[in-house]
């Protein structure tokens, strides 16, 4: 027996119970195709947030005051008795493998311009800032190179404290107050938006000392490093801390390289849409349930034709095949028409909804089929074996 | 028809199919016991870190240096101002009436040493009103006397992380511990929090704030944590607080406050959402259980076209027929939701037996709307079926096959 | 071309044990036209069957073609039937959703035949039967002898040596099943074996020769 004729004469069998094997083909098009909206938006989600952590650039090194072992927050960025100072970073602006380093104190004051205030974040900052995190100054310059042990009063304002404060006047080399400290604008940075639910235009930098001083603080809350994308990320690791470790005398600082932390980001992400898939799959395992219920019922149903093919000299093989040869038919339609109802829903999705992130997760897709064509051959083998397994006679004698 | 002969007239037709019932009553089953199953993981969840946050404190206000302007962004969490909040801030408080404590806290890290063992923690300062503002409970020892918030004590109490690293088996009050390049002696020492959200107190070291500040060498405090005297007056005391701070700062409003309860209530929104998301992508399995409810149902009413056209002659009203068929579909589906919610059930009973510290707890409301959703399904995707059926002429009905 | 030797066939009744064929020896030759008659219970569907290969018998020996086909295995039972009987039923057993056409192509299709070769042969099936204008109708719009006529043409589309009939007008009013019978005994006459099962007298009679079996027993 050819194969062609096998899928013919499944092919004829489920188009002839019309009503029958859509409804089981839907069950089977509603798994599949909520496995893919549902890994889409994980996908989209998954990229969404590795950009956010990559937009302030690559080749990243953060180094943080105290030696914690979590990610978690850790009473040394608030005060140490061992804290990271300017100097530190300058000396590590010197190494070789790295191309910048940015000194950073946040903190939260107000902001004064001629009548007009503002409370808002303070960041002290080095003159890296463009460098390392990516962000275009829109008008005017940043803060001045190499003055970082004793920097003249500038600012540079975030887009939308500029608006706040002057209102579409040009604030360059205007003068604002920043607490009780006089400062001179010296520029504006580019509209950058919002940073995992912080408002990065909504910010004041300012040079780091100046932070120290008004602050009230000995050391910075982290120095950033951007570091020579040529070199070892591990040989860069291996210097920065021989320098601190001789520079303070013990290791008494963190390191996180930004490849450490997109590396566990995207496994959690990973497990984030492993686990809606997972979820999306449940109805997936009970649309081959349905499957394997119609096709319990088509054997029962058919038991006189079996008999009738075997009579004309069907092999118990052959009957196999049939069989299971129409659960695949059943579930190849139903597979082939949820991907494309899944990638039709996720298309609207991104229609209708521009800013929720969704991507087609094509990795997801093709294992959506893959598994509906695995359903149908288990979902097939038992009724088929059920089917081959019946004596010619039997089957004959029936009805 | 009486309803029990309808029920039995139903059964007697279910039972004719063994085979084909088990694989409804699986799939059936396979929707109900996951929706029941993360209904009971969210609802757990909700309840465990809504437990959390409450028995942080009760009425409980937190008071953070410095204020941004931006709506819907997160308050400054960790950041300096050029105005400290200082512990005569702190003090000046208790001016409301609302108020029954105030625990000024200072955080910093600093290496704790004893007989050479050396290791860096969070070393926390506050006064004897933390120990009620936080609900903290001693295993050993006293918690930080109450005294003068200014004087700067050598004496602590540590976690018991730290006792078991540092003292190991030894007892550890009435020692003497390093930090940085003081002493202080153990007064007490914490009861284990077990898990707890934020803060991890196992691991900690509180001193005196006023010895915290010393040993950092600041004024400024990174927290105050007030307890006010009733739910009722905790909005008058966040306005208390605020006149307080503007008076003493100058006029100026720089201080964040967030209440308890609204902590609480914005992780209770949350999670209820995302258990809400979850229960409704898993009830898609009850949707695809319902199309295959009626596809045998339909299977069923081809089947038996001989049986209804023999009822109709017997003189069967359309009602009775259709009533026949809905009954065996919504049986079909109940004893699904049955198996489904008892397998709900033993799974979440083999998780609290892996998982003991967590409390899985599976709603009564869930359970029944699962039973009510698996009815309803069952009633939606039988009518078609059983319309058919009913409407069939009793002559051609009875002359098939 | 079909020896049974000694052949014996019990079943297996609850607790009883039916002797359905009694030590039956029966030769029949290429051509011939065997009618097997007898009461109801006597055994002539089992002896059918036997020779059919649907059945296997307890004991004795078939040869068919001087094959012995006692020993052979399933699939080879599958294919010896594929190519040297056919079979027509009582109840006819033509499948619902299928064309008289595609009905009378699906041994073809079990035994590998090409797509061109089957069409040409179902036409000229069709045609033999008188059928050609029912080709793509389906069993629900054919009368019962238009059904027989079917099931004929598809016993006969891989031109077995062997022609078995249980009962082939049964089910069918005398003046279609005078059409069905001659149809056979034309086939009879072209040098296929025909063996048939009837009750009725006036039928069996027409055959060369006569098997009147009786408790599992040729008598």
């Amino acid at each position: 027996m050819r194969y062609i004729d096998v899928f013919n004469l499944a092919y004829r069998t489920v188009i002839s119970h019309k009503l029958r094997s859509i409804l089981t083909a839907l069950g089977l098009i509603i798994g599949i195709a909520s496995v893919i909206v549902l890994t889409s938006i994980g996908r989209g989600v998954h990229s969404y947030v590795l950009s956010e952590f990559t937009q302030f650039g690559t080749n990243l090194i953060a180094v943080f005051p105290g030696k914690t072992t979590t990610l978690g927050l850790s009473g040394a960025t608030i005060s140490t008795v061992r804290p990271l100072s300017l100097a530190d970073a300058v000396s590590l602006s010197k190494l070789d493998s790295i191309s910048a380093a940015l000194p950073l104190v946040q903190g939260n004051a107000r902001i004064e311009a001629d009548k007009k205030q503002r409370r808002t974040t303070v960041l002290g900052v080095g003159a890296a800032v463009p460098e390392i995190w990516k962000i275009k100054v829109a008008q005017g310059r940043f803060l001045p190179k190499n003055e970082q042990a004793n920097p003249r009063a500038f600012a540079v304002l975030g887009h939308k404290l500029s608006v706040e404060l002057f209102a579409g006047r040009n604030p360059l080399g205007q003068r604002i107050r920043i607490g009780s400290d006089r400062f001179r604008v010296l520029g504006v940075m580019e509209k950058k938006g919002q940073m995992m639910g912080y408002d990065m235009d909504d910010t004041i930098y300012i040079p780091t000392a100046k932070a120290l001083d008004m602050f009230d603080r000995e050391g910075v809350m982290e120095i950033d490093l951007l570091y020579n994308s040529k070199i070892q990320l591990k040989q860069v690791e291996k210097e920065v801390k021989r320098l601190l470790q001789r520079r303070h005398g013990r290791e008494d600082f963190s390191i996180i390289t930004q490849d450490q932390m997109l590396k566990s980001m995207d496994s959690i992400l990973n497990v984030l849409t492993l686990s809606v898939a997972a979820l999306g799959s449940i109805s997936l395992l009970v649309g081959s349930v349905g499957i394997l219920t119609i096709m319990t019922i088509a054997v029962s149903e058919r038991i006189s034709e079996i008999g009738l093919l075997r009579a004309v000299g069907a092999e118990r093989g052959m009957i196999f095949k049939m069989f299971l040869s129409e659960a695949l038919v059943l579930s190849f339609i139903g597979g082939v028409v949820g991907i494309f109802l899944g990638i039709f829903i996720v298309q609207m999705i991104k229609f209708a909804m521009p800013v929720l992130p969704v991507q087609l997760a094509w990795f997801y897709i093709l294992a959506a089929f893959i598994i509906s064509l695995l359903i149908g051959v288990i979902a097939g083998v038992i009724p088929a074996i059920k089917a081959a397994k019946l004596h010619p006679l039997d089957a004959l004698r029936a009805e | 028809m009486m309803i029990q002969d309808t029920l039995s007239y139903s059964y007697m037709a279910i039972k004719t199919q063994p085979i084909r019932v088990m694989l409804i009553i699986l799939a059936m089953s396979i929707g109900i016991a996951s929706v029941t199953i993360l209904t009971a993981l969210g609802e757990s969840a909700r309840l465990y870190i809504v437990n959390e946050f409450q028995s942080l404190g009760t009425n409980l206000i937190i008071v953070l240096p410095g204020r941004t302007e931006t709506t819907g962004g997160q308050p400054p969490l960790f950041g300096a101002t050029p105005r400290d909040l200082t512990l005569a801030d702190a003090e000046a408080l208790y001016r409301s009436h609302h108020i029954a404590a105030i625990a000024p806290v200072s955080v910093g890290a600093a290496p704790i040493s004893t007989k050479g063992l050396e290791r860096e923690v969070t070393i926390l300062g506050s006064t004897s009103a933390l120990r009620r503002v936080r609900h903290l409970s001693l295993s050993k020892g006293h918690f930080l006397p109450e005294s003068d918030a200014n004087k700067a004590l050598s004496i602590c109490v540590i976690g018991q992380t730290i006792k078991d690293e540092l003292f190991a088996q030894q007892q550890a009050v009435g020692k003497w511990l390093r930090i940085n390049d003081r002493r202080f002696r153990v007064i007490g020492v914490l009861e284990s929090e077990g898990q707890s959200i934020g803060v991890d107190f196992d691991d900690m070291v509180i001193v005196p704030v006023a010895s915290a500040q010393a040993l950092f060498n600041t004024q400024s405090l990174f927290r105050i944590l007030v307890e006010t005297k009733s739910k009722q007056g905790m909005y008058k005391a966040v306005d208390d607080i605020s006149e307080i701070i503007k008076q003493r700062h100058e006029g100026e409003d720089d201080v964040t406050l967030v209440t308890q309860d609204s902590v609480v209530n914005t992780f209770d929104e949350i999670l209820a959402a995302v258990t809400l998301t979850v229960a409704s992508i898993a009830s898609i399995s009850l949707a695809v259980a319902g199309i295959l409810v009626m596809n045998v149902m339909w299977v069923s009413v081809a089947q038996r076209t001989a049986e209804i056209g023999l009822l109709k002659a017997l003189g069967a009203t359309k009602g009775q027929i259709l009533c026949l068929f809905l009954t065996e579909a919504a049986m079909l589906s109940f004893a699904g939701a049955l198996t489904g919610v008892l397998l709900g059930k033993i799974t979440l009973m083999a998780l609290q037996i892996s998982y003991p510290d967590f409390p899985f707890y599976l709603p009564v409301w869930a359970i029944f709307s699962a039973l009510a959703v698996s009815l309803v399904t069952a009633l939606i995707f039988g009518v078609l079926p059983a319309k058919q059926a009913a409407g069939m002429n009793p002559v051609t009905a009875l002359n098939k096959r | 071309m079909i020896e049974l030797e000694n052949i014996h066939r019990t079943f297996q009744v609850g607790e009883q044990s039916v002797h359905a064929l009694n030590n039956i020896n029966l030769t029949i030759n290429k051509g011939e036209y065997v009618s097997i008659m007898g009461p109801s219970g006597s055994g002539k569907s089992t002896l059918l069957n036997v020779i059919a290969l649907l059945d296997q018998p307890s004991s004795g020996i078939y040869s068919l073609n001087n094959q012995i086909v006692t020993q052979l295995d399933d699939n080879q039972l599958a294919q010896v039937r594929r190519e040297n009987i056919g079979f027509v039923f009582q109840f006819f057993h033509l499948i619902a959703r299928y064309s008289a056409a595609e009905n009378i192509e699906i041994p073809m299709i079990l035994a590998g035949v090409p797509i061109q070769e089957r069409k040409q042969r179902v036409a000229d099936a069709l045609l033999a039967v008188d059928l050609q204008q029912r080709a793509t109708h389906r069993p629900d719009q054919l009368s019962g002898g238009q059904i027989q006529r079917v099931a004929i043409a598809r016993a006969m589309i891989m031109q077995p040596q062997i022609l078995l009939a249980d009962e082939p007008t049964g089910n069918l009013d005398s003046k279609s099943g005078e059409g069905i019978i001659e149809l056979l005994e034309n086939l009879n006459q072209k040098q296929t074996t025909l063996v048939m099962i009837t009750h009725d007298e006036a039928l069996g009679s027409r055959a060369q020769r006569i098997i009147r079996l009786i408790d599992g027993k040729i008598v």
